[in-house]
């Protein structure tokens, strides 16, 4: 056990050694690994910060329905028979057109400018709640309602809200697939760059198996080096997602106080963060697997 | 200790480097191969290390059969030989220390300990005060020391020896020869090969003779 311990203590600190023998080699090395790990991981760093903004709106989908001006109590009547039978609808909540203009007069402080108005301008209207699952077929709704000749316009409220949770969940789906084309990448890159070490170490490594050295004694150094090499380099790139989502938060934070807002981009969890740093050491390791074994056996006996 | 039954190697492309040997070298025993270049010396010396493996017949050493052992066991059989090499095989990327460290880090040896023992090695050869330096500053004959150094130093039971002596003047070839002596003192199966003969009359050592793959007398 502790010879065992000893064997890969020694592979570690050769692989420190490595790194610290050849800096600006090193730096390049992380900085690749760093750029392929902070793209994916900033575009999901902006997806995950764009949906917490969007779990601040509405979720549940809301629609208006506006009726005709001319509109009489029998038409409202049975307008609101209609909507509480229609199966897409939760709730529906009338709205007076006289309770609306003094809502409005209250609200806008354009009390004068309405007095003056002979009649009132506003129709009645509906505030609907629509059920869950109901929102993939809100234009079925829509053509639905508008058959009524009371009706005059159906409004979906929450449209835009959808809207965007449909793009985030397409950003989502862009974060992961450039995350799995970057993960690739890595492995291959991983894989060239010990092919290399390999091609710079054949001396060493033909001597080395000469005087006994095991197929593992052989790879444990190059596997390590890879492993913490991935590592350091998934932290220049979280380094750098950050240091980008730092860049963009003043802009960010200006433009979300246009809306009356305070809002700032934030990393992701450090539970993500974790997983993309293991992730990429165990994508490194399995590159520098596939690589020492294909190239080990073509040096010496 | 090493024993060859109707030993045949043949390199692809037909080249038959060495034609149906039979021999035996027993434990603790210093033995000298002589030949021309190209006579089959490195071939033999290679088939006992398991670098090279038999077309026909068996090599066996330490009682393991090489025609048949598998890739796995091979490292564990070299520990128990000690290669010297006419182009020393010196790694310039370390320190003249770290050479000799090599085969005890292989092994996994306690640090302190292999430190000393690195150290005795290197003193038993005179580069004791060198061991800081790389070896790229070493002349050739020390190179071949330090070389020496590093197949001694975990103490095998058998210590071959390619042309240990071929590019150096006669006094250093005759230092070496006397390092070779001493440790044939303490026990080490020796094998050594070189082309100049008159270094080993000295010795009144078993000498086998090859030319073109073939004992000869």
């Amino acid at each position: 056990m502790i010879h065992w311990l000893r064997l890969h203590r020694l592979a570690l600190l050769a692989t420190l050694r490595l790194i610290l023998a050849h800096p600006l080699a090193s730096l390049f090395n992380l900085l690749v690994i760093g750029i392929a790990v902070a793209l994916p991981l900033g575009l999901y760093a902006l997806v995950s910060n764009l949906q917490g903004l969007a779990g601040q709106l509405p979720t549940e989908t809301q629609a208006s329905v506006f009726l005709h001006t001319n509109a009489g109590p029998a038409d409202i009547g049975r307008v609101q028979t209609l909507l509480s039978q229609d199966p897409a609808i939760a709730s529906a909540r009338h709205i007076n057109k006289h309770q609306a203009l003094k809502d409005l007069e209250q609200t806008s402080g354009m009390a004068d400018l309405l007095a003056g108005l002979g009649d009132n301008p506003l129709p009645d209207s509906f505030e609907l709640t629509l059920k869950d699952g109901a929102s993939t077929d809100l234009a079925a709704l829509q053509t639905r309602l508008k058959a009524d000749a009371a009706i005059e316009y159906v409004q979906l409220d929450s449209e835009w809200a959808q809207r965007l949770a449909s793009i985030i969940r397409l950003g989502r789906e862009a974060a992961l697939t450039v995350a799995a084309l970057f993960g690739a990448a890595l492995m291959l890159i991983t894989a060239n760059l010990i092919r290399m070490q390999i091609l710079t170490r054949r001396e060493e490594i033909e001597v080395s198996k000469l005087i006994g050295a095991t197929d593992s004694f052989i790879r444990r150094p190059f596997l390590y080096f890879a492993a913490v090499q991935g590592l350091l380099g998934a932290l220049v790139g979280i380094a750098l997602v950050g240091l980008g989502l730092n860049r963009l938060n003043g802009p960010v934070s200006q433009l979300a106080s246009l809306y009356g807002q305070s809002f700032q981009l934030h990393l992701p969890s450090p539970p993500v963060l974790g997983l993309s740093l293991s992730t990429v050491a165990l994508l490194s390791l399995f590159g520098a697997t596939l690589s020492v074994g294909k190239h080990l056996r073509s040096i010496g006996n | 200790m090493i024993q060859f039954n109707q030993v045949s190697k043949r390199y692809p492309g037909g080249f038959e480097a060495l034609k149906n040997l039979s021999f035996q070298i027993d434990a603790g025993e210093l033995v000298f191969l002589a030949g021309h270049s190209g006579a089959g010396k490195s071939t033999l010396l290679k088939l006992i290390a398991g670098i090279d493996r038999p077309t026909a017949g068996s090599v066996v050493v330490n009682g393991q059969n090489l025609a048949s052992i598998s890739r796995g066991a091979l490292p564990f059989l070299r520990r128990h030989i000690g290669l010297i090499f006419q182009d020393h095989k010196i790694l310039f990327d370390r320190t003249v220390f770290d050479n000799v460290m090599l085969p005890l880090d292989i092994v996994g040896y306690d640090r302190r300990e292999a430190a000393r023992r690195a150290r005795a090695a290197l003193d038993k050869v005179g580069l004791l005060g060198r061991e800081k330096l790389n070896p790229i500053s070493l002349s050739g004959g020390e190179q071949q020391r330090l070389c020496i150094a590093r197949a001694v130093v975990h103490r095998p039971s058998i210590l071959l020896a390619d042309e240990p002596t071929g590019n150096l003047d006669r006094a250093y070839a005759l230092d070496i020869m006397e390092l070779f002596k001493s440790f044939h003192q303490v026990g080490v199966t020796i094998v050594i090969s070189a082309h100049d003969e008159s270094l080993m009359a000295d010795y009144g050592r078993r000498i086998l003779r090859l030319n073109k793959g073939q004992f000869t007398q």
